[in-house]
């Protein structure tokens, strides 16, 4: 329940519903009037966290030298490697592959089955389980322009848009025009998406879009696609090998700087191996767990943009990686839930952000860094509630959906959402949630072309770890149809390459070696490295009786 | 950790820690000293990695849950379970049917059900887990595909289950049934998926690809906005 | 004349998936005779699974729960008479004897009350009865009443199997000289045979691990049925059904001149005397076809 003195507002929040409701009832989304241009540039440009000067620095080593990342980033890139190179053994592979694929979300296990029905050998290797990803995490839906009113134009459009034309257009072409036979590829496979009795989609809004386009299996899309990959991959275990506990460190190159492979790390019994792969796909998801600017972040345990450390040491570039999104609602209270996704569908099917007053000062689904903006911004106007631990956030009036759309709407909605408060005795049928932006999307990464391809040869990328498609700012639903398309790309690119290749080449870590050096030069003390493989959530004074001397990365 | 911090006693697989008040048990653990790498997941409920038994103080009962989402409370014993073991049969899809029988061939273990809901009462996600196991045995697959919907495959009902049905692995058999063939086949998609596999729209996304910044700018704000 | 009888039933998952042809049929044939069965709540399975049997309690547990769905129903007045209605044999004799054991152990009830604690207890209140226990005189008389085709030329061989007999004190009717069957047949205007075979074994589950007992029980039950004169036999069990009727099919492979003989519920043959539309009657669900037979006798 929340605490007492947080009723007052509750009860002003209760005051203004019947009039909020009147307005939805008159108005459906448009309660508030949408920003223009220049109001969405002067509110991004005030509060949001990405603005800030000391958000972004240059980074001083590797293929893109001198361009301005993300802070975190550019230090986890100055980082020397796991693997003390000059005494590795490379000269015998431990497994030969096809194609290689790291990372085991949705995107990584859609290109291992789309490689494996074109006939390759697969490994694909992640460090948790199968299935352990942002994508298992993602609830509110799926964006595809299947419906008569819209178009993959139009689609393109709202992509771009909510970018600022940023993205890099083939990849926005190949996400919208495969977004309705990716949906039918899963419908396929047996996704139980949202439907009427015709069979027709349940489509609903997202923030950014112009067209109902949200498709949606209730509350849990990401994982009811996920399990649905996971089932097949499983099913396919004559054709695609899976490791688990076993994350890759480093990319092996061969003469002619091409991918030849990689070198894994178990996480249980510690054993370094060494894979030979004639492609190699990098699904390995975000950096939510590197907490950027100290956000609570929404992000699987495993989200340490793993594959961002390795691929930039063997060459690739990388694009938009000063760029963080903040999805505008993550829950500030209960305490144990700091962080979690309070999903955008929530807005979309008639909740309203509302601040301590309960006045709505925001339309609900303007696009992400545009609405968290605005929420940061009504916080620093002094209009958001504090917790008793001191973070503020903004009310999400939840009663209204059911009032709305009709009683029983949350819970058949929601369901996710409605346990996950009621565990902590928060009945969002009744009250409101109290919501303040999370860390929640990578929103640069490698950069590829629409074949997956990165600048060097034989490494794909696929998912959350490829920069480009969203531009500077994705909009929801778009990442679940990015890791589908671009997974299912990268799976056939890749596998078409590997048929071409009789040997990947000989096994290399001299691009390491010299990485190491540069790291080197810049003075950085040798207990950093990286890749960071997971999280550290040790408390200090527990930490310091475990180590006897400083280490920097996770222990592992 | 502020030293007016509220301290609570837990036992980690049998040993004393003092945890901050209102950490959940993967919290707990970590607080410990434990950097996890099974037992934890996703940490918001979705992933199903962190099952978690425990008993609380004063009951006899074994309780299930998810380390990231149960918080602990004072003088719990605390375990996180690494695995689960659990068959999973190979099958192709295109090759099964949405009824009893094909549960017969690939989890025959599902007719052992006893309904003794020990399942039921392991779940943290409060699904029906006996209801949906008896849907099944009826052959009434959508019944099971929905009722199973939630779940997130953390295994506790399978671990609990004293007829050793893998209840999480048949729920996922049921709704890959009922979705591929007992839910309607969506018209407008199939309409649209022909459309762009004919090329229908290559041409006018190429020249929106290829067009000035300013103008489609332009375009963008001045789309028209048609949502309900 | 009684009114017309309302009365919760348990179909069991048999009559949901392999023998729909029993359920549809009886259903349908009761609704001629004034007799709506209304299927239970949330029930699930009748206790019958028995490889648990290391633990003699757990396995009382699921028709317990059936009973409490009863007891549910007539507290809150969906129901009243507190009686539960089975129409397979099988169905029948687990949940009837887990009652009996429920009803005489008290501490055993109170064991299963505790360990379903997310459920309401159970008082023992319900009876389980089979289908077979409504055919009053006043029933037979309206089955009489509606048969509007008449059997007369159908020879009918009635077998009770062991599941609505024994044990003697959960039985329905004379073990050694049952009559209910027969009883029911005459109503409907048909002959019942007399035969020896009716309350043979069927062999049981021994069909799932030992064909060939089943092949050469079933053999010899259908042989004595055909030397009494039958064209056919009927039965109330599904179970008993597949033993004599799918089972058919490897009798046949092991002696080639074996002569096939249709296997009826007793509900389908209600559902032909009462004129009912043949998808009622469920003939598709029959493995041994018997619609020569029910062509010959001019019956569809």
């Amino acid at each position: 329940m929340y605490p007492e003195y947080m009723q007052e507002s509750i009860k002003k929040v209760e005051a203004t519903r019947p009039d909020r409701l009147e307005l939805a009832r008159k108005l459906g989304k448009m309660i508030y009037p949408g920003m223009n241009k220049q109001e969405r540039e002067e509110v991004l440009n005030e509060n949001h966290p990405d603005y800030k000067a000391e958000a972004r620095t240059k980074v001083r080593i590797g293929p893109d030298k001198g361009m301005v990342m993300t802070t975190e980033i550019a230090e986890m890139l100055e980082r020397y490697s796991r693997i003390d190179i000059k005494n590795f053994d490379l000269s015998k592979a431990d497994i030969k592959t096809d194609v290689l694929v790291i990372g085991a979300g949705s995107a990584g296990m859609s290109a291992a089955i789309v490689a494996s029905e074109q006939g390759s050998e697969v490994l694909l290797a992640t460090k948790l389980r199968l299935g352990d990803s942002n994508s298992m995490m993602a609830q509110g839906g799926i964006q595809a322009a299947d419906q008569a009113d819209d178009s993959p134009i139009i689609h393109y459009l709202d992509v771009m848009g909510g970018g600022h034309f940023d993205n890099k257009p083939d990849l926005v072409k190949a996400l919208v025009n495969d977004a309705p036979l990716s949906i039918k590829w899963l419908e396929d496979m047996g996704v139980m998406f949202d439907k009427k009795e015709s069979g027709q989609m349940v489509v609903q809004p997202g923030g950014g879009t112009s067209r109902n386009r949200m498709h949606s299996a209730r509350d849990y899309t990401g994982a009811a696609i996920c399990k649905v990959i996971r089932d097949e991959v499983y099913n396919r275990a004559d054709k695609i090998k899976y490791i688990e506990y076993t994350a890759i460190v480093e990319l092996l190159l061969n003469d002619k700087k091409e991918v030849s492979g990689a070198v894994m790390y178990h996480l249980e019994n510690k054993q370094f191996s060494i894979v030979k792969a004639k492609s190699v796909i990098i699904s390995t998801g975000g950096f939510g767990r590197l907490h950027i600017r100290g956000f609570e972040t929404s992000n699987h345990y495993g989200a340490t943009a793993d594959g961002i450390a390795f691929a930039y040491r063997a060459g690739a570039h990388l694009l938009y990686m000063d760029s963080v999104q903040y999805h505008p609602t993550g829950a500030v209270y209960p305490e144990q839930i700091v962080g979690f996704l309070c999903t955008e569908k929530i807005r979309a099917i008639g909740a309203q952000p509302v601040n301590k007053d309960g006045e709505l000062f925001v339309y609900p689904l303007e696009p992400r860094d545009v609405e968290a903006s605005a929420f940061i911004r009504e916080c620093n106007n002094g209009k958001g509630i504090s917790t008793p631990s001191g973070i503020k956030g903004i009310w999400l009036d939840t009663p209204l959906i059911d009032q709305i759309n009709g009683e029983g709407t949350i819970e058949k909605e929601l369901p996710a959402m409605l346990r996950q408060y009621q565990r902590f005795g928060i009945d969002i049928r009744e009250v409101p949630m109290l919501v303040y932006p999370t860390l929640h999307y990578q929103n640069g990464g490698i950069d590829i072309n629409d074949r997956c391809e990165t600048n060097v040869p034989g490494l794909y990328v696929a998912g959350e770890a490829t920069g480009g498609v969203h531009g500077r700012n994705r909009l929801m639903g778009n990442s679940q149809l990015d890791i589908i398309v671009f997974g299912k790309r990268a799976g056939q690119y890749a596998s078409e390459r590997a048929k071409t290749i009789e040997d990947a080449g000989n096994l290399s870590l001299d691009h390491v070696l010299a990485y190491n050096k540069e790291v080197e030069a810049l003075g950085i003390e040798r207990s950093k490295v990286s890749p960071i493989i997971l999280p550290d959530y040790i408390p200090d004074h527990v930490k310091a009786k475990q180590l006897i001397q400083e280490y920097n990365g996770t222990l592992i | 950790m502020s030293d007016t911090q509220k301290m609570v006693k837990v036992y980690v697989m049998g040993e004393a820690y003092m945890v901050p008040e209102g950490s959940t048990i993967v919290g707990a653990f970590e607080y410990a000293g434990f950097q996890l790498k099974r037992g934890v997941g996703c940490r918001e409920g979705f992933c199903g990695a962190c099952a978690t038994v425990y008993r609380e103080k004063g009951d006899y009962k074994l309780k299930g849950g998810l380390g990231c989402q149960t918080v602990v409370t004072d003088e719990m014993y605390i375990a996180q379970i690494p695995f689960v073991p659990a068959d999973k049969p190979i099958y192709d899809m295109d090759e099964i049917t949405p009824d009893a029988g094909t549960f017969m061939n690939l989890y025959p273990s599902v007719f052992r059900c006893v309904s003794c809901n020990t399942c039921t009462k392991a779940c943290p996600q409060d699904i029906q887990v006996m209801d949906y196991i008896q849907a099944i045995i009826k052959g009434d697959i959508a019944e099971a595909a929905n009722l199973s919907f939630d779940c997130i495959r953390c295994g506790l009902c399978a671990l609990r289950c004293p007829a050793e049905i893998v209840q999480f692995n048949a729920a996922i058999l049921a709704q890959r049934l009922y979705g591929k063939y007992i839910a309607p086949k969506s018209p407008e998609l199939e309409v649209r998926a022909n459309e762009i596999i004919e090329g229908k729209y290559v041409k006018e996304l190429e020249e929106l690809a290829t067009m000035e910044k300013q103008k489609l700018v332009d375009k963008y704000y001045n789309r028209e906005i048609k949502i309900s | 004349m009684k009114e017309n009888i309302k009365i919760p039933y348990f179909p069991g998952c048999t009559l949901k998936t392999k023998a729909k042809n029993f359920e549809v049929s009886a259903i349908e044939a009761s609704k001629m005779i004034g007799i709506e069965l209304t299927e239970i709540p949330k029930w699930n399975c009748c206790g019958v699974v028995s490889s648990l049997s290391t633990d003699d309690l757990m396995k009382h547990i699921a028709p317990v729960r059936n009973l409490i769905r009863v007891q549910e129903m007539n507290d809150s007045g969906q129901a009243n008479g507190n009686r539960l209605l089975t129409l397979c044999s099988m169905c029948f004799n687990s949940m009837k004897r887990t009652n009996q054991r429920v009803k005489n152990k008290p501490e055993d009830m109170k064991s299963i009350n505790d360990f379903m604690y997310l459920e309401k207890d159970y008082l023992g209140g319900v009876e389980v009865i089979h289908y077979f226990e409504l055919l009053d005189e006043e029933i037979l008389g309206r089955i009489k009443e509606k048969s509007v085709k008449s059997l007369k030329d159908l020879k009918i061989a009635p077998y009770y199997g062991c599941m609505l007999l024994r044990p003697k004190d959960i039985g329905i009717d004379n073990p050694e000289e049952p009559s209910v069957m027969e009883n029911l047949i005459s109503s409907l205007g048909g002959k019942p045979v007399k035969w020896d075979a009716k309350s043979r074994c069927c062999g049981s589950y021994h069909t799932v691990n030992n064909k060939d007992i089943v092949i050469n029980l079933a053999k010899g039950i259908i042989e004595n049925a055909r030397k009494s004169g039958a064209d056919t036999i009927i039965t109330s069990c599904p179970l008993c059904a597949f033993n004599l009727d799918n089972r058919q099919k490897e009798i046949i492979k092991k002696d080639h001149g074996f002569r096939t003989m249709p296997v009826f519920y007793f509900s389908q043959l209600m559902a032909v005397a009462f004129g009912l539309k043949e998808e009622f009657i469920g003939l598709d669900g029959n493995y041994i076809d018997p619609k020569p037979l029910l062509k010959e006798k001019k019956l569809i």
